[in-house]
């Protein structure tokens, strides 16, 4: 028997948004991934605990001229609008009033349960996008991981993933690669 | 590596429609089956020519009272608005003029690429919503499939199946469970 058709509408990003702006979604946790709503976890307190440290350790560590935005939409391309736990852009708040930061110098996704799923689908979805340092605070092995380098790969899920791949433990640092900011301790990412 | 958490958002009927109403999905054949929006299939010329002879045949033997109704929705459950090929309900036209039929007595899917979607998926679909009497007209085969006595089976997409399916080819005729005294030659139903 054949594979049936079975094809999920795709949705653009323009019309998400449009949704997003009448209240359709209201109370509702969703992000757009490469045309798919998909609904966000719950978080738990590890999770809520290293976001927060996230946000803390770079607010400090981060020059005039850039913001973190924390669970904030990007526009990062036309079928995506993800919300990733801490973004670094360049700016002011009141330059996104408008419209979404479509660029982050940084992304960085806290992980637990979704550890395959920000390795896999968003570290594709980011490489895709150009995303050019992408960290996922790995919660189940107490380490941070530094995704770098995308390139193609038509075995990932979008068509792109990240070649180089490092882990820091308690003890290390690490520097963001595209913000002028001081290399943070891996320990204060990590609750 | 443990499962990654991915779920697409299940729409309800009741969004799904306010925004069909506001014209969201304008020119977009789409179905919400189980809460997901599903995408139709493009049509081709046999599917399109047995759509046209089962609505005249279905058209020209029901009994005043019951009318059919071509690719049009049915509000089937909470979170499934199909838009069978055609559907036999009770009534006129008018009745439903402010909201779908939930119930027909017939539901006839014609199916060629969509054959095994319209035997598992939507089978189950219209299993779990109690439709008693569901066909095939599977022009691959060039036979009629008569789907019936719907019941649980946790195997199934949506936890139920028809436990009947019976295959029948010209020159036989089938007669309508919720309407005996309808009764059609096989032959008038495959192109």
């Amino acid at each position: 028997m054949k594979q049936a058709p079975f094809t999920s509408k795709r949705w653009q990003r323009v019309e998400y948004q449009r949704l997003v702006d009448v209240g359709v979604f209201e109370g509702e946790p969703l992000e757009l991934i490469g045309g798919q709503l998909i609904v966000a976890e719950p978080k738990g307190s590890p999770h809520a605990t290293a976001v927060g440290m996230a946000h803390d350790a770079l607010g400090v560590a981060i020059p005039a001229g850039w913001i973190v935005r924390i669970q904030d939409p990007l526009a990062l391309d036309d079928e995506s609008a993800p919300e990733p736990d801490v973004a670094v852009v360049r700016g002011s708040r009141a330059d996104y009033r408008h419209a979404h930061p479509a660029r982050a110098a940084l992304i960085i996704e806290v992980a637990d349960s979704s550890l395959a799923f920000d390795r896999v689908q968003k570290g594709s979805l980011y490489a895709r996008a150009g995303i050019a340092d992408y960290w996922i605070v790995n919660l189940e092995d107490g380490v941070v991981e530094v995704y770098r380098d995308p390139g193609a790969d038509l075995t990932a899920p979008f068509g792109w993933r990240y070649t180089s791949v490092d882990r820091f433990r308690p003890g290390d640092s690490v520097a963001p690669l595209g913000v002028p900011a001081a290399p943070l301790a891996v320990a204060a990412l990590l609750p | 590596m443990k499962q990654a958490p991915f779920t697409s958002k299940r729409w309800r009927r009741v969004e799904y429609e306010r925004l069909v109403d506001v014209g969201a999905f304008e020119g977009e054949p789409l179905e919400l089956l189980g809460g997901q929006l599903i995408v139709a299939e493009p049509q081709h010329s046999p599917h399109a020519a047995a759509v046209g002879m089962v609505g005249d045949t279905l058209r020209a033997s029901l009994p005043p009272g019951w009318i059919i109704r071509v690719q049009a929705p049915v509000a089937l459950d909470d979170e499934s608005a199909p838009e069978p090929d055609v559907a036999v309900v009770r009534g006129s036209h008018a009745d439903y003029r402010r909201a779908h039929p939930a119930r027909a007595a017939l539901i006839v899917e014609v199916a060629e690429s969509s054959l095994a979607f319209d035997r598992a998926q939507k089978g189950s679909l219209y299993a779990r919503a109690g439709i008693a009497d569901y066909w095939i007209v599977n022009l691959v085969d060039r036979v009629v499939e008569v789907c019936r006595d719907p019941g649980p089976d946790l195997t199934a997409p949506f936890g139920w199946r028809y436990s009947s399916v019976e295959r029948v080819r010209p020159p036989a005729t089938l007669t309508l469970l919720e309407l005996p005294q309808v009764t059609v030659p096989v032959a008038a139903l495959l192109p």
